[in-house]
């Protein structure tokens, strides 16, 4: 269709003014009569609060209140709640700990909150919040899962003995256990996956403003999904009805996932703009963001991998502690078990697989989803099992994927997950001629001349997005349905607004969702907006996260924009007395087909409002409103291939070419597509080689700034050459199936695939700095092997 | 922030004035630490005494094969000043990877020296080309003026000037990024001074910048990379934490030491 | 973290066991330490001062000395609350060995920080305490190296 249509590589509409500087953050917005927070934070892992004595505070200049949790608890603001039950395998309910937004008895990590300070200015908030004086006693602290879990560990929350938050189980795990006794070769390992912070460009921020005439609050805030945002903060904080709340997410800078949950800073702003009768404005410093955005995975599992005689997995079994941190943030419980567990079958055929999860409270800020949350842990699991299998086997690794692939579908798997399409012999191919692997052993005996090490990695991922099927995941235990929804307004003018439930913190909305309607209606691009992110503008959505936004969002678009092609075509019809099945829409104009009656679309959108001839009992205007919920999760996957070379002198690891082969269904922008795989990749390396959140064995956050936290910069990571080989998703309408989390979760079992390969050796962790990979060189001895 | 009385003091007399002045001055130089630091509250001085506005206090001069550099000349001065790379392009060198562009052109020779951070670029330098540093008051060699730690001779309230250099037959200087900060994981400096071979090491010792005796005495000996390479390198002293360890840090010692004479 | 070291001070256990249990003897050698009182047999209060290059950090708290075996050992504790940097504590298991007319101090030492000096500053923790400790233990050795300081102490014992 137009030249800005599906499939069209238009520029991001939005990045006039985020290139420019003139996005308009949660920071930016100014409220008259505005104070500022600062937060009053535990230096201790793991401390009861004996006393706090604001005196001093409260006696400072500029200081407007200084509140604290009783404060909070007895003004009936409830505790902040995990949204997804999982159940143990014994039955019992998960043991889910109190967590007020501002601590009363207890702080169990660095960085809880103990108190808050108002004041007229940051700098006077943050001096006074210094001069709080709160009368800690410390308690011993755990910060690492297993510890957490052994005998005498320190006791975090009380309905949470042993800290154990629940002892999850899927699949058969007698049969497993029978297919692995009865298996030719089992490779066994011991995965860790690292601890990450996820840093978003923009720091955390919220803007609260209190009525007291119309008793009406308004929260402006850094969110994903400021619709659930407004559920939660109503329904369980009772900070105020949902028709008394509304909340926006203005222009957001990155998410990753941190900014899906509801934390406490929001939640004490608005309550304090209610005490104060001031706009509290609160923003995150990069050192608070350390300390209290949801950091990501932190698993540490082992894993038995069974082949029979001809290399054909029979039976896969899994045992993983994650780490939750000190309370249970929004989507925890869904991470390591709906999200994770349930993709262990991979690209594989495998009859038999059984995993039991043990989520852990530790001392440490909350763990929850992060860029492909749950799914990148299963992918690395799978992928580095299937490398080292093959390795043990004497066989490549690629035909030993080859041999064991799912090639019928659908395919049922046994952990719940149907895939419904795809062909990831074609992505393996593709993605191994684009790296043309054929060359590589001429490659790497050429850098063997340079006294160097060359190795090759491959990872075979799969992710399941979309997210989700409302009565499948309500079965499961979530709190909340995941449809999407959409209402597609045409102006009078013809011109079209498209309020989504989805939200754009960088994936280009307005853009790929405009590109959707252009090419449905064959308009111009700059005729149409997309509109999002505000509770009073844009009908209950669900929000961006999991790569639902294509699948899920667009789809609830597509089906309003069903519902306006049909009346405009009764309009036309009508108008150019001509039957609706005639009416073709195309260059601007609703024609009848095979003669020259036409009209202008903006002439359509005339008649609708003038409503001076429409047909009997229509009603006037033109604008349509749809939910949609998926029928399936989506299913992405594709082939990743990574090259390296490692110096033996000093571990310094240089990744030389990194190819990608995806499927991702339709594909609306493949300059933003590209983007994202492109980010997705980029995040992938920093978990494989760069980043780690480090608690020390107190509890204390080691890592708390980019002195000691390392994020990949550009010289970090290579040219990426992206390709895709594509299957339609035969479950939504456009066949989209999401490509926001691929790059991450493909990618890190592929950097460490390729790392473990030039220096001959399986027992490298994540990050594999330089100092990790010289040190497993050391020690497997083949340091020299090059030289 | 917090408050702080800013002065700009034309000459040194009125920056000692007002050093001395004030309850808890700072001499502010570059700022590339002080205020990181002042931002965080974890240093609160009453006044902040900015140099870099005193004659004299900035650029490069050579004379007689010396090269002498004043303490406010930033990084990104010294990175391309024309002399410095002619006589000594191995400080050049070292200043043009110090930070990153911010940090180059607003942080300076002197308040790097000052500050002695034990993975500053700088300090090996100094240590391994024999410099000298001019104060207000006196002149002190380079290998008293390091003291370990973030400590060095200076007394309170004096003043670095300048730096003098004298030009090295031959020097380089190999750095193995911290990966995090891109400070100095393990820095060498190495130079063939009329003094000998001198190797200075940063971002390794336990107390800072140190001179690597053994390394010293074998490229004395025969300055080759293949010298430098059968030094034995003790991880006795080396500091140890999340980033590398000891052990490593030997590892690297070596290596860039071995790179370092490659490239003099 | 390995923080040990010992080394031989000329004067008699006795003699060296009342300094380390004077207060005004540990103030003088804590590095930093402005004040110190005692308030009680085995506990005092302190007030520190630490700079770590331009990082400069107060700390209020308590000095403790446990498992008090006179004239042998004791284990020296130390807390503090240094508000917006965090807090630190520090110790060191002490045992003295009578060699002759001299006495062999054995130490080992071990030190925590918390907060936002934990948070920016891993990097010097290990170093910094080490260098302390060290630093603490050099200035009790100067102190009883010092004749006349060894010779009152060791009047003082007898």
């Amino acid at each position: 269709m137009t030249d800005q249509g599906i499939g069209a590589r238009v520029k991001r509409k939005e990045d006039k003014r985020f290139t420019t500087g003139h996005g308009k953050y949660t920071d930016d917005v100014r409220m008259e009569n505005q104070a500022y927070a600062a937060f009053v934070r535990s230096p201790f892992a793991h401390a009861e609060i004996k006393g706090i004595d604001k005196s001093a505070a409260e006696a400072m200049e500029g200081v407007i209140a200084v509140l604290t949790g009783p404060e909070l608890v007895a003004d009936g603001i409830g505790n902040i709640i995990c949204g997804w039950a999982v159940t143990s395998k014994d039955g019992s309910p998960m043991n889910m700990g109190a967590w007020s937004a501002l601590a009363t008895e207890k702080v169990r990590y660095v960085g809880d909150a103990a108190a808050v300070v108002i004041a007229e200015s940051d700098a006077i908030a943050r001096r006074a919040a210094e001069a709080v004086e709160v009368d800690y006693a410390e308690l011993p602290a755990v910060a690492v899962a297993s510890k957490a879990l052994a005998a005498g560990a320190p006791q975090i929350h009380d309905n949470a003995p042993g800290n154990l938050i629940y002892d999850w189980e899927i699949g058969d795990e007698a049969a497993t256990d029978a297919a692995l006794a009865g298996a030719a070769h089992v490779t066994e390992m011991e995965i860790t996956n690292n601890r990450l912070a996820p840093n978003p460009m923009e720091p955390r921020s919220a803007v609260a403003t209190y009525d007291p005439i119309e008793e009406h609050y308004t929260l402006y805030t850094t969110s994903q999904n400021p619709h659930v945002a407004r559920l939660v903060l109503s329904a369980f904080y009772q900070v105020a009805p949902e028709n008394k709340l509304r909340v926006v997410a203005p222009d957001v800078g990155g998410g990753f996932g941190s900014k899906i949950y509801i934390y406490p800073e929001e939640i004490t702003c608005l309550w304090a703009s209610m005490k104060t009768g001031r706009s509290v404005k609160w923003t995150s410093d990069r050192s608070e963001a350390f300390m209290t955005d949801a950091h990501g995975r932190d698993h540490v599992t082992t894993a038995k991998l069974g082949f029979d005689a001809d290399n054909r997995i029979v039976g896969f079994k899994v045992d993983t502690i994650a780490n939750f941190g000190a309370y249970m943030s929004l989507f925890s419980s869904a991470v390591p078990t709906y999200l994770y567990a349930t993709l262990l079958s991979g690209q594989y055929d495998i009859a038999n697989i059984h995993c039991n999860v043990r989520a852990v409270y530790t001392n440490t800020v909350p763990v929850d989803a992060y860029r492909g949350a749950g799914r990148p842990e299963a992918c690395y699991l799978v992928e580095r099992m299937m490398e080292t299998a093959a390795r043990e086997l004497g066989v490549e690794p690629t035909e030993l994927r080859r041999a064991n692939f799912i090639r019928e579908f659908p395919h049922q798997t046994p952990v719940i997950m149907a895939y419904d399409a795809g062909d990831f012999e074609a992505n393996l191919d593709q993605a191994l001629a684009a790296a043309d692997v054929a060359g590589f052993a001429a490659r790497k005996a050429e850098s063997a001349k340079r006294g160097v090490l060359r190795g090759l990695g491959f990872s075979s991922y799969i992710e399941a997005c979309g997210i989700a099927p409302s009565a499948a995941v309500g079965s499961l235990g979530a709190g909340v349905g995941l449809w999407e929804s959409a209402e597609v307004r045409v102006n009078a003018v013809g011109t079209i607004e498209v309020l989504t439930g989805s939200h754009s913190h960088g994936q280009g909305h307005e853009t790929a969702f405009a590109q959707v309607v252009a090419d449905r209606f064959d308009l111009p691009l700059d005729s149409i907006s997309i509109v999002h992110g505000d509770t009073d503008t844009v009908q209950m959505g669900m929000g961006t996260y999991g790569s639902r936004s294509g699948a899920v969002g667009l789809s609830a678009i597509v089906k309003a924009l069903d519902k306006v092609e049909a009346k405009v075509k009764k309009i036309a019809a009508h108008v150019l007395e001509a039957s609706e099945d005639d009416i073709v829409i195309e260059g601007g104009q609703v024609k009848v087909a095979g003669t020259d009656k036409a009209m202008g679309w903006h002439e359509v959108g005339l008649s609708a409002y003038t409503a001076h001839n429409l047909p009997e009992g229509m009603e006037p205007g033109l604008k349509e409103t749809a939910f949609y919920d998926p029928a399936n999760f989506t299913f992405p996957a594709g082939t990743y291939i990574c090259e390296v070379e490692v110096d033996p002198e000093t571990g310094v690891t240089k990744i030389e070419r990194f190819t990608c082969s995806d499927d991702f269904g339709t594909i609306i922008n493949p300059m933003i597509v590209e983007g994202q795989v492109h980010g997705g990749v980029a995040q992938g390396i920093g978990q494989a080689m760069l980043e780690q959140v480090v608690y020390d064995d107190d509890g204390q956050l080691i890592t708390g700034s980019y002195m000691d936290y390392t994020m990949p910069r550009a010289d970090d990571v290579p040219f990426y050459d992206v390709h895709h080989a594509s299957t339609t998703c035969p479950n939504n309408p456009l066949g989209i199936k999401g490509c926001g989390e691929a790059g991450a979760i493909g990618t890190p079992p592929a950097v460490i695939n390729a790392i473990t390969d030039a220096i001959g050796t399986n027992d490298l962790a994540m990050p594999a700095t330089p100092q990790a990979v010289w040190s497993a060189l050391q020690a497997s001895g083949k340091s020299m092997a090059a030289e | 922030m917090y408050s702080t009385r800013y002065h700009k003091p034309a000459t040194i007399d009125d920056a000692l004035a007002a050093l001395g002045a004030g309850d808890e001055a700072k001499v502010l130089a570059g700022g590339q630490t002080l205020l990181a630091t002042m931002k965080q509250h974890l240093a609160a001085p009453s006044d902040l005494v900015d140099i870099r506005a005193i004659d004299g206090m900035s650029g490069v001069t050579v004379q007689d094969n010396i090269l002498t550099i004043g303490a406010a000349t930033t990084h990104a001065e010294v990175a391309t000043n024309a002399d410095v790379r002619q006589h000594c392009g191995a400080l050049g060198q070292l200043a043009g990877g110090i930070g990153d562009p911010a940090v180059r052109h607003q942080g300076t020779i002197g308040g790097s020296i000052a500050n002695n951070d034990p993975a500053a670029d700088y300090p090996a330098a100094m240590l391994a080309l024999g410099a000298t540093i001019i104060t207000n008051s006196r002149e002190i060699a380079a290998d008293a003026f390091f003291q370990g730690l973030f400590t060095t001779a200076l007394d309170e309230n004096e003043i670095i000037t300048a730096i003098r250099i004298p030009c090295p037959a031959k020097a380089a200087y190999a750095k193995f990024n911290q990966p995090a900060s891109r400070f100095a994981l393990v820095g060498v400096f190495v130079a063939k001074t009329d003094m000998g071979a001198r190797v200075a090491v940063t971002g390794a010792g336990e107390d800072g910048v140190f001179r690597h005796a053994a390394l010293e005495a074998a490229l004395s000996a025969d300055w080759s990379e293949s010298a430098a390479a059968k030094v034995a390198i003790s991880a006795d002293g080396l500091m140890s934490d999340i980033h590398a360890s000891a052990a490593y840090r030997a590892n690297l010692i070596g290596v860039m030491a071995k790179r370092a004479v490659a490239a003099s | 973290m390995d923080m040990t070291g010992e080394f031989r001070i000329g004067a008699p256990r006795e003699a060296v066991w009342q300094a380390l249990n004077d207060p005004a003897v540990l103030a003088a050698c804590i590095p930093g330490c402005e004040a110190m009182e005692k308030t009680s047999d085995s506990s005092f209060e302190a007030t520190v001062v630490q700079k770590i290059g331009p990082v400069k950090a107060r700390f209020h708290g308590i000095v403790e000395l446990e498992n008090i075996r006179p004239p042998e050992s004791y284990t020296l504790n130390g807390e503090g609350k240094g508000g917006v940097a965090g807090f630190a504590r520090g110790g060191a298991d002490v045992r003295l060995e009578a060699d002759g007319a001299d006495t062999i101090l054995l130490y080992e030492a071990r030190a925590q920080v918390g907060g936002k000096l934990a948070r920016l500053g891993s990097r010097l923790i290990d170093s910094t305490a080490k260098k302390l400790a060290a630093k603490f233990f050099d200035n009790f050795h100067e102190y009883l190296s010092k004749e006349d300081n060894a010779e009152e102490k060791s009047a003082a014992a007898s």
